[in-house]
């Protein structure tokens, strides 16, 4: 993982710096001498290379430095306030969508052909297709304005989390229900669970139990790109929802070449993507029957 | 072992998703504010003194006061921590008289010596303020910030003793120790040779290693004493050797008189006393705990109509009514949020929620829906779109060519059909509504003549023209305008263009380089003179960027600067603009207006031609804000 997240800081690092314009860089320009003032205080008059080692020892140590666009603060400072809030809006993304999902998949499964199915799996076609920016724009439309129900953007309280919780995981929801329903026709086919019914088990217990558990292994795993899924998708949605996230922070930096931010933003969001492919592996062995634990 | 772990796990993933869900509630609310505006992006500092931004300035305009303050419908100076002021015979002197009895937010006295002292903040090099040059009014300001000297010049050295800061990091303040004396002598070793494939900032990089090696012979007390930055044999090290920061125009009478004293009249000078740089910040705070750990809301230390409470980034600035303000009692509200929203729509969603009471852009598409709506608040602002002609580059070298360029375009259609929020079609660089200049119109559009000039350069019907480029920043409405302005180049004058668009760091630095046939570009007044767009293309200027220079023009320019009766001044103004639109190094496309929506329960609003709306003036009818909501049906 530490040679994982070197590679990402170089490449960044060289990246960021190769592409054209700088931090300081002002519509109107600056006096020479007031330029190189800036350009001193902020270490970039060193070459390239040590500032390569300068930024890689300090990035070791956890320390980002300080933003330099956001002159009150430090890049820890940043991610200590963003995070939480990437992290709420994710969980609640991330829950929504596991819930509807599988028991919408569930409900398909077992209702197959039925107007049920039908309607959940046209929802699902068209919750993939659209993107999560247009859904945005009807959903504001529709319980902001129509019906005044919620709150237009902003974040402090549920309410102002329900939106964005609700656009952000909308397409993943649709994702695992077909993943759900595909999983379970395929288990509940198979002769186990014929004789389970045969034994005479209540269906509530084989289904939960049995059918259920081989079904949600394609989901579990697709939870792995779906976290990676959330936090890019989350980039969009924090603009349109005006949240204090990760997801601004890390626009605004790459845009406003805030190389300390930016910088910071990619390796969380590198930490980030790594831990959860990782619990998802973990997971995945404790729930797949098929897998020895040794 | 294994099967219970595996008959575990869906319970530890039940109580793991149920903590996550818990964790993600568990933020608390905060108690709403009395007045909420959309201060687009996030700020980049509290510190008056290290930004540039219109977000910042109206933030800051909350924080910290300075000693004058603009009216704000008529822009006019009015009294603020200064109660008046004099001005000398030869308006080179100004004397400002602060009000008695006033005091920082800690209760700590606010005296001329915080302006003094801040001022000096402000102009050393190391503060590395990008607003700087705007107190070069003040006589040696500019030396004192520029950092060059010649022999016989007073400075002051500082010794390489600064206290190690508690704060961890290297600071400025408070300054090692200070030596005055008279320079002798700089003995510099040889001048490096740079290379000529050198980038301009490896050029700078280098000159300034040489540059810590200077030594500077100094006499002090009668004795002469060497200093250089570097360890050299013989020199005592110091951090800096700058012009004696005491012989810079701004003294201190006594705690409540400040005098001071400037190169040339400058007519605005009282404007800028009215600009957030140049107000006072609290020396103490920053000597204790250094930049940027003095402007954390538990430490920093103000002057203006409000105090910081906190910042919660990308999301809100909140402030709370500071009682020891002069004018507290005059300050209508007590808790304020400066809300940092990126995207337009997203403003206007929470305007029209009831969720912001101002909001200070609006997206264009929606223009003509708003436009007939009361609270659409548009004015003529200070500030005109224009494109930029490099005249390096042929064919536009030639003047004929960039004149029939100007003529054969229809700036109306661009503020009517495209723009539609009642922007002005632009004939001059100088927007209208300056009190006392009338701007230099140039030619009215004239397609018939514009051929004829563009055969006379040798391009009939366009010709053998050679190929030119529309670049400008990636936006929406500066294609839109682009591809207009190609299209009736193409039908009116026959020549191709091709457009490029560049994202906003790479096209400054094509436009810095010179290297564009034609550049989109625009400027916002800094004050309320027109000064502050003519003095841009004097030859050589640093926003000047197009190549052109004229000997006329920047003698113009320099006598307007010393001229003291304010009609023959604009006179002056006016010729020199006359040249800029004759040459037309630029061609002046529209006149930008203001686009604010404000909610008709804010008093105190008012649109003038900066664009400037302190929030200390305002106030809001709280049983009209409840019934409009209502009304709306907004909870």
């Amino acid at each position: 993982m530490v040679l994982t997240l070197w590679i990402v800081f170089t490449v960044a690092f060289f990246l960021m710096r190769a592409v054209p314009g700088g931090p300081f860089q002002e519509d109107r320009k600056l006096p020479p001498e007031i330029e190189a003032n800036i350009r001193a205080q902020f270490n970039l008059d060193a070459p390239l290379h040590e500032q390569y080692l300068t930024h890689l020892g300090r990035a070791a140590q956890l320390d980002f430095g300080s933003s330099y666009k956001l002159k009150d603060f430090t890049v820890n400072e940043v991610i200590a306030q963003g995070f939480p809030i990437s992290a709420s809006l994710g969980i609640f993304a991330l829950v929504f969508a596991f819930t509807l999902g599988t028991a919408a998949g569930i409900i398909s499964a077992l209702r197959r052909q039925s107007w049920l199915d039908v309607s959940f799996m046209a929802m699902a076609t068209l919750g993939i297709a659209v993107p999560n920016f247009v859904l945005a724009s009807l959903c504001i439309v529709l319980f902001v304005f129509t019906m005044k129900l919620l709150p237009a953007a902003g974040w402090g309280s549920l309410e102002q989390i329900i939106l964005p919780a609700l656009c952000l995981g909308a397409p993943f929801a649709a994702y695992i229900a077909r993943l759900t329903r595909t999983g379970m026709l395929d288990v509940l086919s198979q002769d186990f669970i014929k004789t389970a019914y045969a034994k005479g088990l209540h269906p509530r217990r084989v289904i939960l139990r049995h059918a259920l558990r081989g079904a949600i292994l394609p989901v579990v795993s697709y939870l792995g790109p779906a976290t990676a899924g959330i936090l890019t998708g989350s980039l969009v949605l924090e603009r349109i929802f005006a949240l204090p996230g990760m997801g601004s922070h890390f626009i605004d930096a790459a845009t406003q070449r805030d190389y300390t931010l930016a910088m910071g933003m990619v390796l969380v969001y590198t930490l980030l993507l790594y831990t959860m492919n990782m619990l998802v592996d973990i997971s995945y062995a404790l729930i797949d029957p098929r897998v020895r634990l040794d | 072992m294994q099967h219970a772990a595996r008959r575990m796990f869906p319970y530890i993933a039940l109580v793991l998703g149920l903590g996550a869900v818990t964790y993600a509630v568990s933020f608390g609310t905060l108690p709403p504010a009395d007045f909420t505006w959309v201060n687009e992006t996030e700020i980049q500092s509290v510190d008056p003194q290290k930004v540039t931004g219109v977000p910042e300035g109206r933030v800051i305009n909350c924080l910290f006061e300075g000693l004058y303050r603009f009216h704000p419908e008529t822009l006019e100076p009015m009294p603020a921590l200064a109660e008046r002021h004099t001005v000398s015979d030869d308006l080179k002197t100004y004397t400002f008289y602060l009000r008695p009895g006033l005091t920082w937010s800690d209760g700590s006295p606010l005296t001329a010596e915080d302006f003094r002292w801040s001022w000096m903040r402000f102009l050393h090099p190391e503060n590395a303020a990008q607003y700087a040059y705007q107190l070069y009014y003040v006589k040696n300001a500019a030396k004192y910030n520029v950092g060059e000297l010649a022999a016989g010049d007073s400075v002051e050295v500082e010794i390489d003793d600064r206290p190690p800061h508690p704060s961890g990091r290297e600071q400025l303040f408070p300054r090692g120790t200070i030596l005055r004396g008279t320079l002798v002598s700089i003995t510099k070793p040889p001048e490096p040779e740079l290379a000529d494939g050198l980038s301009e900032e490896d050029r700078a990089d280098a000159l300034a290693q040489w540059k810590q090696r200077w030594s500077y012979e100094v006499e002090i007390d009668g004795s002469s004493r060497h200093f250089s930055k570097s360890d050299l044999d013989g020199n005592q090290r110091c951090r800096h050797v700058l012009f004696d920061y005491n012989h810079v125009g701004v003294r201190v009478i006594d705690e409540r008189t400040l005098e001071v004293t400037l190169e040339n009249p400058t007519p605005y000078f009282l404007q800028l006393m009215a600009f957030y740089p140049l107000y006072s910040v609290h020396r103490a705070t920053i000597e204790e705990h250094g930049v940027p750990l003095w402007t954390k809301p538990e430490n920093i230390v103000s002057s203006g109509p409000f105090q910081l409470q906190f910042r919660r980034i990308r999301d809100r600035t909140r402030m709370v009514k500071n009682p020891r303000y002069w004018n507290a009692q005059s300050v209508a509200f007590n808790v304020i949020d400066a809300l940092a929203v990126n995207s337009n729509t997203t403003a206007l969603n929470l305007y029209m929620n009831g969720q912001a009471d101002w909001i200070t852009d609006v997206p264009g598409p929606v223009i003509p829906i708003l436009q007939d709506r009361a609270d659409f608040n548009s004015q003529p602002m200070l500030t005109t779109y224009f494109y930029r002609l490099c005249v390096e580059k042929p064919p536009l070298d030639d003047i004929r060519v960039r004149q029939a360029l100007n003529l054969a375009i229809d700036k109306r259609i661009i503020c009517e059909a495209i723009l539609r929020a009642g922007q002005v079609p632009a004939r001059s660089l100088v927007p209208p509504g300056l009190a006392g200049y009338e701007p230099a119109e140039g030619a009215e559009r004239n397609v018939e003549r514009a051929k004829e000039l563009l055969a006379q350069a040798g391009y009939p019907n366009g010709r053998g023209m050679p190929r030119i480029t529309i670049l400008y920043n990636t936006l929406e409405s500066h294609r839109t305008i682009a591809e207009r302005i190609q299209s009736e180049w193409k039908k009116h004058l026959g020549i191709d263009v091709e457009l490029e668009n560049q994202e906003w760091g790479v096209y400054l630095d094509r436009v810095r380089s010179l290297d564009y046939h034609i550049a989109r570009a625009a400027w916002v007044g800094d004050y309320a003179d027109p000064n502050t767009f003519l003095d841009m293309f004097v030859t050589g200027g640093e926003n000047n960027e197009t190549g052109w220079g004229d000997p006329e023009y920047d003698r113009l320019i320099a006598l307007a600067s010393t001229q003291s009766d304010p009609a023959e001044r604009m006179a002056t103004l006016h010729k020199a603009e006359e040249i800029l639109m004759e040459e037309l190094p630029i061609i002046p496309v529209y006149f930008y207006v203001s686009k604010n929506m404000v909610r008709p329960y804010v008093g105190g609003f008012h649109g003038n031609i900066l664009d400037r709306h302190d929030i200390v003036h305002m106030s809001v009818d709280a049983e009209e804000k409840d019934r409009v909501l209502e009304a709306e049906g907004i909870h």
